[in-house]
């Protein structure tokens, strides 16, 4: 038994190391490089402070009366202070200062929250207890007057600053490093490494800490500027270390000893503004990087594609006959710089009043990407690059955003996959579905919207009683139920269920199957089913589509597709079916994985792991032609062989 | 195959606490998990324990894998009772029992590199060290079929498909070569396409390692060429328990008659009439009075009500418990 990689040309690249990708990723958040960069001059600044900076900060030689206060000049770039200092190399130096109080007090803050935060993660219990609740009262404590408090107590050295900022600034910290460690600790690898016998040291260093770490960076980055505002903010109370010359020092000396009177503005806005750009650099590459390592910030955008261009005039349905008619339909994923990605090529069916359809195919063949297109629900990345999609006679390609909003739910809904796990956990499910009658019938009265909720999910198996429950009330068979009340609301004509029945058991699944069998008879209702499990197809379905990598591999009625397949991979795909009335039969399976859309293979898209293939069919992409009668169609090269 | 038996399970129960049914109520809710499960497995035997969700078929293997602490019962592995041991003690048990789990998406971590993950079970129990270490490794991707090794070894888990990070899976559960396997749907989460993949490959291993499997899964269509036995679980309980052909040919509990209809059948001539249970699996803390099936049973008489069915031997290796096989 052998596999291969998904993408044979990635065999050669070698996968880059973390550190590599992430550099990669980072590169491309403008927020970020920005604040690296301003962050980037400063400690450049502070290390070559005695290369950067004119004069020498202890030295008063020549310094004269006539020095103070000077505005900015030729020799003194940012002016002179009030003991005639060049302040522009009392920036130089402060800068060091600034920073070293920054980075020491963020990483006493950081161990300590680190520690106290996976602690109570990760042990939970009584030290989860304890250490949240000294977490809580410390929050609560205004960190600043305590600060002052303790500082004024203790000899004001820069140590003690450090410290008593690192020791209070922990909190935060714990807090996000706690929740972190326990959403880590809640995933399955961490089952699995208990399973094969790891003791806790091993787990936290090799799975929690790794996974913790980013969040980790992100709010270092956050606590450095925050031990830099607070040291400001001591100093300039008069509670820095006077031995130590930082910008909010020099801010202090400044408004003491009467800049503001004399009128020199430079002796405040200099330090002033070297605060401001460290702490704005800091916060703009904690932005950027936070963007980078926590993935809960990825957006997807669920847009309406993009307006095609197109010079055909209108183009008319075929048939008349048909509710639903897609006509070589083609859909492109625009990838920048590459080429685009063909998801979906020339695909064509028709769906009749009553007709129930079923979209089959492996993961990522193109199933889900069709469907939204038929409601122009694309990603912003998608195109409808060919073809027409029918509805009554109306092409939905060539329809305005509004006018296929309103069509939307009214005409063609879609119970999306997953999106029973995805209701809403605070609102009742009730609310959930008049939601979505609210929307298209705005006119209606509350007691209106509440009847047809309450009819709706009797309609789908649900007592009205169950219509102020919460969806954690519902089971996973209630919720699914509940979804296709939800995609009913509106009286469409077609419902696409896509995978409706994945997550769940045997018996709730054939419930389900039960039910949109039931809603087809007695609404007539047309269906389109997408699912990867062809056992399902054939309990239900009366015509079938079998995508492979984007492109129709056949097309027929339900019992050709099970009793004279044309296609090599409709083929292989029944034999790799469990088939109960022959339980000794072992099951063959189909060699390899599909392509990747953005990496297809040069002829036949199924070639490389189908059995029959032939020397054409690695070079040449076959057509979709009609095999017989009765619609059947598929994209073989052995069809033309055979005729 | 030898006969011999070297994982017993005796009256195997295990209860949760669920809160309290009111706030001024003493006693605690019990959700009756497993419920006085017994069953015995023979080397490189494969078991098949088939239920719904919530029969509790995850927790059976949670508690083989000592990840959970049984409430009552005992668990016999090669003469040794194993079923209170302490990490340390169980430490070297656990080269010989894995697990293999439901979700592949989940169950690796993706900061680690495949090679990192499939040798982390040998650095955990000090092997790692060992000259022959690299060559476990790779031995355990290619008999997991993830051929050649060397590709793999420094991918990420996002790199590859579903399928494939199901291997990743099992490579790391066989590096220890381990006696016995405990899969939990490990084919669920799967296209059906890939599923025939992964099947075959845990029966090769069976045959080529004598590894024991025991398959836990919903799905009663899955199980035929691969198990030997096959138990089907209700409710914290076996109802039924044969040999693959016993159970998918002539069922006896009207428990397993309705799943078995329900199984879609790949061709649409042979449609037929299927038992569609109504409802769920009852909540287990409010377990049913005599028979647990009776609400959902579609011949239940009165006396089920009243009385909870002992097993009925039916052949040597086929056992139900259901009144109406009394005679």
């Amino acid at each position: 038994m052998q596999t291969t990689l998904q993408n044979p040309a990635s065999l050669s690249e070698q996968t880059p190391s973390r550190l590599v990708s992430f550099w990669r990723t980072f590169r491309k958040s403008r927020t970020g490089v920005i604040g690296m960069w301003m962050l980037g001059i400063v400690i450049v600044m502070a290390i070559f402070a005695p290369l950067i900076a004119p004069y020498d900060q202890s030295s008063s030689e020549f310094v004269g009366i006539e020095d103070i206060y000077n505005p900015p000049n030729a020799e003194h770039w940012f002016g002179t202070d009030d003991a005639g200092q060049d302040i522009f190399s009392n920036f130089v130096y402060g800068a060091r200062i600034s920073l070293i109080v920054g980075f020491f007090a963020a990483f006493i803050s950081i161990i300590i929250g680190g520690v106290f935060g996976l602690v109570a993660g990760f042990f939970g219990g009584r030290w989860e207890t304890f250490l949240m609740r000294f977490t809580d009262i410390m929050l609560v404590i205004p960190d600043l007057p305590l600060m002052v408090v303790i500082v004024a107590l203790t000899k004001p050295s820069l140590m003690n600053i450090i410290f008593v900022i690192g020791i209070l600034g922990w909190t935060t910290t714990a807090r996000v490093v706690r929740s972190q460690t326990l959403a880590v600790k809640s995933r399955k690898f961490v089952l699995r490494a208990r399973a094969i016998g790891a003791d806790k040291r091993h787990i936290v260093t090799r799975h929690i800490l790794p996974l913790v770490m980013p969040i980790l960076v992100v709010q270092a980055v956050l606590a450095i500027s925050l031990a830099i505002l607070n040291e400001s903010a001591l100093a300039f109370i008069g509670l820095g270390d006077p031995s130590a010359l930082s910008w909010g020092q020099m801010l202090n000396y400044a408004f003491g000893r009467g800049a503001m009177s004399a009128g020199a503005w430079w002796a405040l806005f200099v330090p002033g503004f070297g605060i401001v750009w460290v702490v704005l650099g800091l916060t703009l590459l904690g932005q950027g990087l936070e963007q980078v390592l926590n993935p809960r910030l990825d957006t997807h955008h669920l847009m309406p594609g993009r307006p095609i261009v197109r010079d055909e005039a209108q183009a008319k349905p075929d048939s008349s006959s048909a509710l639903l008619e897609v006509r070589n339909l083609s859909i492109n994923y625009v990838n920048d710089g590459k080429a685009p990605a063909r998801a979906v090529e020339d695909i064509s069916f028709t769906l009749k009043e009553g007709e129930l359809l079923g979209l089959v195919g492996e993961s990522g063949c193109g199933k889900t990407t069709l469907m939204l297109a038929l409601l122009k629900l694309l990603p912003a990345a998608g195109q409808i690059v060919g073809g027409n999609v029918f509805y009554e006679g109306r092409d939905l390609t060539t329809l305005t955003e509004d006018e296929i909003n309103t069509l939307r739910w009214s005409g063609i809904s879609i119970i999306f996959q997953g999106a029973m796990n995805a209701l809403n956990p605070v609102r009742t499910v009730g609310d959930q579905i008049a939601e979505a009658i609210i929307k298209h019938h705005p006119e209606q009265s509350r007691s209106q919207v509440l009847g047809r909720v309450d009819e709706l999910l009797e309609l789908v198996g649900i007592a009205a009683s169950q219509r102020d429950n919460f969806p954690h009330q519902y089971s996973g068979g209630m919720r699914q139920r509940a979804m296709i009340a939800m995609a009913l609301a509106c009286n469409p004509k077609i419902v696409i269920a896509d995978e409706p029945t994945t997550a769940l058991d045997v018996m709730i699944q054939a419930q389900i199957l039960e039910l949109l069998d039931e809603l087809r008879k007695k609404l007539g209702l047309s269906v389109i089913f997408v699912t990867h499990d062809l056992g399902i197809v054939a309990e239900l379905c009366d015509r079938v589509l079998v995508m492979y990598g984007g492109v129709t591999a056949e097309y027929a009625d339900v019992d050709t597709i099970y009793n004279s397949a044309k296609h090599p991979y409709t083929q292989e795909l029944l034999k790799a079916f469990p088939d109960l009335t022959k339980p000794k039969k072992k099951l063959s399976s189909i060699p390899g994985y599909p392509p990747r859309l953005d990496d297809l293979p040069s002829g036949c898209r199924f070639a490389p792991r189908c059995p029959a293939a032939f020397e054409r069919c690695h070079k040449e992409q076959p057509l979709v032609q009609s095999v017989g009668s009765n619609e059947h169609r598929a994209s073989c090269h052995l069809l033309e062989a055979s005729k | 195959m030898s006969t011999e038996k070297f994982l017993e399970i005796r009256g195997l129960k295990k209860y949760f606490e669920a809160g309290r049914p009111s706030l001024f109520s003493r006693a605690t809710n019990l959700v009756h998990a497993v419920d006085g499960v017994s069953l015995t497995l023979r080397r490189s035997e494969v078991l098949a324990l088939v239920g719904e969700s919530g029969c509790g078929k995850s927790t059976m293997a949670l508690l083989l894998m000592g990840l959970e602490d049984p409430t009552e019962g005992t668990v016999i592995f090669e003469d040794r009772d194993i079923t209170h041991l302490n990490d340390g003690q169980r430490k070297d048990l656990r080269k010989k029992i894995q697990m293999v789990f439901q979700d592949p998406y989940e169950s690796l971590n993706p900061t680690q590199t495949i090679g990192e993950i499939v040798a982390e079970p040998l650095l955990v129990h000090g092997m790692a060290d060992t000259p022959d270490r690299d060559e476990r490794v790779k031995k355990a991707l290619e008999d997991a079929g993830l051929k050649p090794a060397d590709v793999y070894l420094g991918r990420y888990p996002h790199e590859l498909s579903g399928g494939q990070r199901q291997r990743v899976v099992i490579a790391a559960a066989l590096v220890l070569e381990p006696e016995i396997i405990i899969a939990d749907e490990p084919v669920s989460m799967l296209d059906v396409s890939i599923r025939a993949e992964v099947i075959n490959l845990l029966a090769d291993l069976r045959i080529k390692r004598q590894i024991a499997v025991i398959f836990i899964t919903h799905d009663l269509g899955s199980v035929g060429f691969f198990a030997d036995r096959v138990a089907v679980m209700y409710l914290g309980r076996i109802v039924e328990i044969g040999t693959m052909l016993e159970v998918l040919e002539s069922p006896q509990h009207p428990y397993t008659k309705a799943l078995i209809s329900v199984i879609p059948v790949p061709n649409p001539r042979l449609r037929h009439e299927r038992t569609i249970l109504q409802g769920e699996t009852p909540n287990p803390i409010d377990v049913p009075s005599g028979c647990r099936f009776h609400p959902r049973c579609p011949v239940a008489v009165d006396a089920c009500k009243a009385s909870d069915p002992p097993f009925i031997p039916l052949t040597k290796t086929h056992q139900a418990a259901c009144l109406l096989l009394v005679k």
